[in-house]
């Protein structure tokens, strides 16, 4: 018997022995037209946002308008994938199962040198090390053969 | 034309509160909104305007709580009607701009939810955080908790200055028979002992999640001068909606909504924060109240702990805040929990926690009240003032 969860991808194979193995049991992003050249760059382990070409704004989220100028034209980059860590949070309880094993972990928002701001993980460092203003650098979590997340750690 | 002193608060719907089982969240809209009515010495048919604060997402055994629904079940059929879907906080403007417009006469705002009792919230928490999932990142505690942590990083604040809040609003718990902590005392002690819950934050900085309703009625001084209680006058009101969401802000530590709002309020009412005798401010999360009266001017950032320090929003303070419990202690009910006790000072009927001689502080001849919604993107300020 093999059930597909619509909203974690949970894949649960009961074999007759009902052992029951499970593939990724998180969360996945949800892809529309907006979202998807960032997501597939992840893929590529590439940071992709667009860029105001008239006044240079790097968008985030992605949009079909610069909400500075409402400029249409916009050209994707590749970010370096260094930022600063803006604001943190740690959590000691999970809101959803996929998360129980992660306990304490830290979410986190990383502003990039490019400007935007993303929401991300940070991981390979102890919480309670955390601080704002920190140093971090992207490092990419191939969660399915579909999705990479990008995640952050420590460093420069 | 102003719209200062033209309109008041002049009923208040409760309903039991705390975990109420078997009890859907339409139940508690009608119970309050019918209670409300009564209080107001209004009939049904008086009723001309009704507004619902948003709907959760219906517990599984329920249909969608739409504002057809609750009309349907009252029996009336209004000539406003409105509710709002995502948190944008702007009720009280609609219902005033509603009767300025004179679209109506007399408004219900309502809100009603078994949040407790039922599985609503949890298919709340993972729809309202969308992809922020992906990351582990869920609901409303979560991005208070960013916003918090950003704050501690940019001027002195932290648990150190929550624990006032904290406690200042349960010793008001402790005076409301009505309020779910009644009985249940916080000691700044107990405040530290608890666990990190998403840190920053410990359990008793996070508002509670509880079944009941709540409902007011307005309408314009002039028929309220006619009606069973003294009116609630409102003398200002300001909002401002900043609507980034939270991970791409960068007003999380203020200025907030909270001061644009706040200085239309002040400005249409003609007063300044120094007029203010009693505060009843939108707590989701201790750090909401400390960033909203810092948005009010109250104090300056990183001034919050000493300005707290000594008892300033408790029963015998400078400045009451929350005279109910507010969210964090009596219930939630967005923003209708500061408002309807705003109202309820204001008339007067507040019993072991009137504000007055009964409780060593200023008699509330104005009242400074707030709502907000989502992360800090919604801010409404309003001033309620006795006439």
């Amino acid at each position: 018997m093999q059930r597909q969860r619509r909203d974690t991808a949970i894949t649960l194979v009961l074999y007759p022995e009902e052992v029951i193995i499970m593939v990724y049991n998180k969360p996945l992003p949800k892809l529309n037209p907006d979202v998807k050249p960032f997501w597939d760059g992840c893929k590529n382990h590439e940071l992709r946002f667009q860029k105001c070409q008239v006044c240079g704004h790097v968008l985030w989220p992605p949009s079909i308008i610069c909400p500075k100028c409402y400029n249409k034209e916009t050209q994707w980059i590749i970010a370096g994938g260094h930022g600063t860590i803006y604001t943190y949070a740690v959590y000691h309880i999970a809101y959803h199962i996929g998360f129980a094993n992660d306990l304490p972990y830290v979410v986190a928002i990383v502003e990039l040198d490019e400007g935007p701001h993303i929401l991300t993980n940070i991981i390979d460092c102890n919480p309670q090390k955390i601080k704002c203003g920190m140093d971090v650098i992207v490092v990419w979590d191939d969660v399915t053969p579909e999705t990479t997340l990008p995640k952050f750690k420590p460093g420069r | 034309m102003s719209l200062k002193d033209k309109y008041a608060i002049v009923g208040v719907g409760y309903t039991p509160q705390g975990k109420i089982p078997a009890r859907t969240s339409l139940s508690f809209h009608l119970e309050a909104c019918v209670n409300a009515i009564e209080d107001a010495g209004l009939k049904k048919n008086d009723i001309d305007g009704l507004i619902c604060y948003r709907h959760f997402p219906a517990s599984s055994d329920e249909n969608d709580l739409t504002p057809f629904v609750v009309a349907q079940h009252m029996g009336i059929e209004p000539k406003y009607l409105y509710q709002d879907a995502n948190c944008s906080r702007s009720h009280l403007q609609n219902a005033i701009s509603a009767l300025d417009s004179g679209l109506c006469n007399y408004v219900i705002i309502s809100f009603g939810h078994n949040a407790r009792s039922s599985d609503s919230m949890l298919t709340m928490l993972n729809e309202f955080t969308g992809d922020d999932a992906v990351f582990g990142h869920f609901g409303a505690t979560g991005g208070y908790a960013l916003a918090a942590q950003r704050a501690m990083h940019e001027y002195r604040t932290g648990p150190e200055t929550w624990k006032h809040i904290a406690v200042g609003h349960r010793k008001w718990a402790c005076l409301n028979p009505n309020a779910i902590m009644y009985g249940k005392p916080l000691t700044f002690e107990d405040y530290l002992n608890y666990k990190w819950f998403v840190e920053p934050f410990r359990l008793p900085d996070n508002c509670l999640l509880n079944d009941g309703g709540r409902a007011i009625v307005l309408t314009s001084l002039e028929r309220a001068r006619d009606l069973k209680h003294r009116p609630a006058v409102i003398m200002g009101l300001g909002g401002h909606h900043p609507s980034t969401d939270i991970k791409y802000s960068t007003s999380m530590t203020g200025p907030t909504g909270a001061k644009k709002a706040s200085e239309d309020a002040f400005g249409m009412a003609g007063i300044t924060v120094n007029d203010v005798d009693a505060c009843e401010i939108y707590d989701c999360f201790t750090y909401t109240v400390e960033i909203t009266l810092q948005d009010y001017g109250f104090f300056a950032p990183g001034e919050g702990e000493d300005w707290f320090k000594g008892g300033t929003i408790e029963p015998g303070g400078r400045i009451p805040v929350n005279t109910s419990g507010g969210l964090l202690s009596e219930a939630y009910y967005m923003g209708l929990t500061p408002l309807s006790e705003a109202a309820m000072q204001i008339m007067g009927r507040c019993g072991q926690r009137q504000l007055g001689p009964q409780t060593k502080t200023k008699n509330p001849e104005i009242i400074l009240c707030s709502d907000n919604g989502g992360i800090l993107q919604s801010h409404s300020c309003s001033i309620l003032r006795r006439l």
